[in-house]
């Protein structure tokens, strides 16, 4: 019982700031987190979606709306978070199957992720923004 | 002069952990290069400084610590590899006892529930059960391991869920005995593994191949072991 009580009052070094994650770890933290974000953007889709099919001044509210500066950001920063989890999803099923559980490969594979995702961002958004 | 930042706690002293600088003379190394070799001679200036180390050559993983936010045994780390100040912790996730040493308990609690051992209840024959060529190949990469945890306690699955994900250095001794030939508990072990934490809380982040310091590769054995449960199902 004492050991048990003393057990209870051990500390925990768990600093995650200090803990060095790969890239493959960063991934799959960063492919939780837009998952998240996507389900929360379902709403405003839908709010929009509603808006464009609610007649002419409802599409018109709408265009304005995503043709405004917050409408612009907020459509750029849903694109790069649709393709980064979509990206990362794709890498998680290929691991599934088997594909780059060499350490090095897995590295690659992730940062390429990062760099695609980047890079299809740039060109989505120079649709978005020009 | 070396740099370290090295995380303290005494039980008797201390009611939270804290970080302690210390520097020593390079000089005092005289050759040395190891990472562990250092430790050494600051405990000789700080004799309260407590850790682990036995082989100091890789083989007995009781000096596995959190070097520079990366698991790894301290005793075949060079010293040239690493940035100064050296920040030193222990294993993450694991209840500390004192400065650098933590209750392995819980992880080998896991490890004995994997049953690590040959199981075959068929009658003993007369000589050996012997293994072919290929028969012993499959156990390459598997039966290094030394259980020295870095592996587990870098995983951030085996942080959440202590008590119930078996964590890498269970799963690859799990996958050592389940292609071993002369193991006939296959359909057994694997029923203890179909569980979705115990095996299928590995989201192949891959954390556990990074700091292996035998270079093993946790992730593949798992993947393995998910295929075999995939092939026993169809």
């Amino acid at each position: 019982m004492a050991n048990m009580k003393k057990a209870g009052l051990r500390p925990v070094f768990l600093n995650l700031l200090q803990i060095r994650l790969p890239h493959g770890g960063v991934l799959s933290i960063v492919h939780r987190v837009t998952g998240v974000l996507l389900v929360l953007a379902i709403p405003l889709f839908i709010y929009l979606l509603q808006l464009l099919n609610s007649g002419t001044d409802g599409f018109s509210q709408a265009l304005a709306l995503l043709h405004g500066l917050p409408g612009k950001i907020f459509l750029s920063l849903t694109v790069w978070v649709l393709i980064q989890h979509s990206l990362s999803g794709i890498r998680h099923l290929m691991m599934d199957m088997g594909i780059s559980y060499d350490k090095n490969i897995a590295r690659k594979t992730a940062d390429t992720v990062f760099a695609l995702g980047l890079l299809m961002v740039i060109v989505t958004g120079v649709a978005i923004w020009l | 002069m070396i740099r370290f930042s090295i995380y303290r706690f005494n039980p008797d002293k201390d009611s939270k952990p804290y970080m302690q600088d210390y520097q020593l003379d390079e000089s005092r190394l005289e050759g040395r290069k190891m990472l562990l070799d250092a430790i050494l001679l600051l405990k000789e200036q700080d004799e309260s400084l407590s850790f682990r180390r036995s082989c100091r050559e890789g083989v007995c993983g009781s000096d596995a610590m959190n070097i520079n936010g990366s698991n790894g045994l301290a005793c075949i780390t060079p010293l040239s590899s690493l940035k100064q100040p050296i920040n030193l912790n222990p294993l993450p996730g694991m209840p500390v006892i004192r400065d650098l040493i933590v209750d392995m308990e819980s992880f080998y609690r896991q490890y004995r529930t994997i049953k690590p051992w040959l199981m075959n209840d068929e009658p003993e024959p007369e000589i050996e059960r012997l293994q072919s060529d290929e028969e012993r190949k499959k156990l390459d990469g598997l039966y290094e391991c030394i259980l020295c945890g870095c592996c587990s306690t870098a995983c951030p699955s085996f942080w959440w869920n202590p008590g119930k994900y078996l964590g890498p250095a269970a799963l690859l001794q799990s996958y050592r005995f389940l292609v071993d030939s002369r193991d006939k508990a296959t359909n057994e072990r694997l029923d203890e593994l179909e569980d979705p934490f115990r095996l299928f809380r590995c989201h192949s982040i891959m954390n556990c191949v990074e700091v292996c310091p035998r270079d093993l590769n946790p992730a593949l054995a798992i993947h393995n072991i998910r295929k075999m449960l995939l092939k026993r199902a169809t």
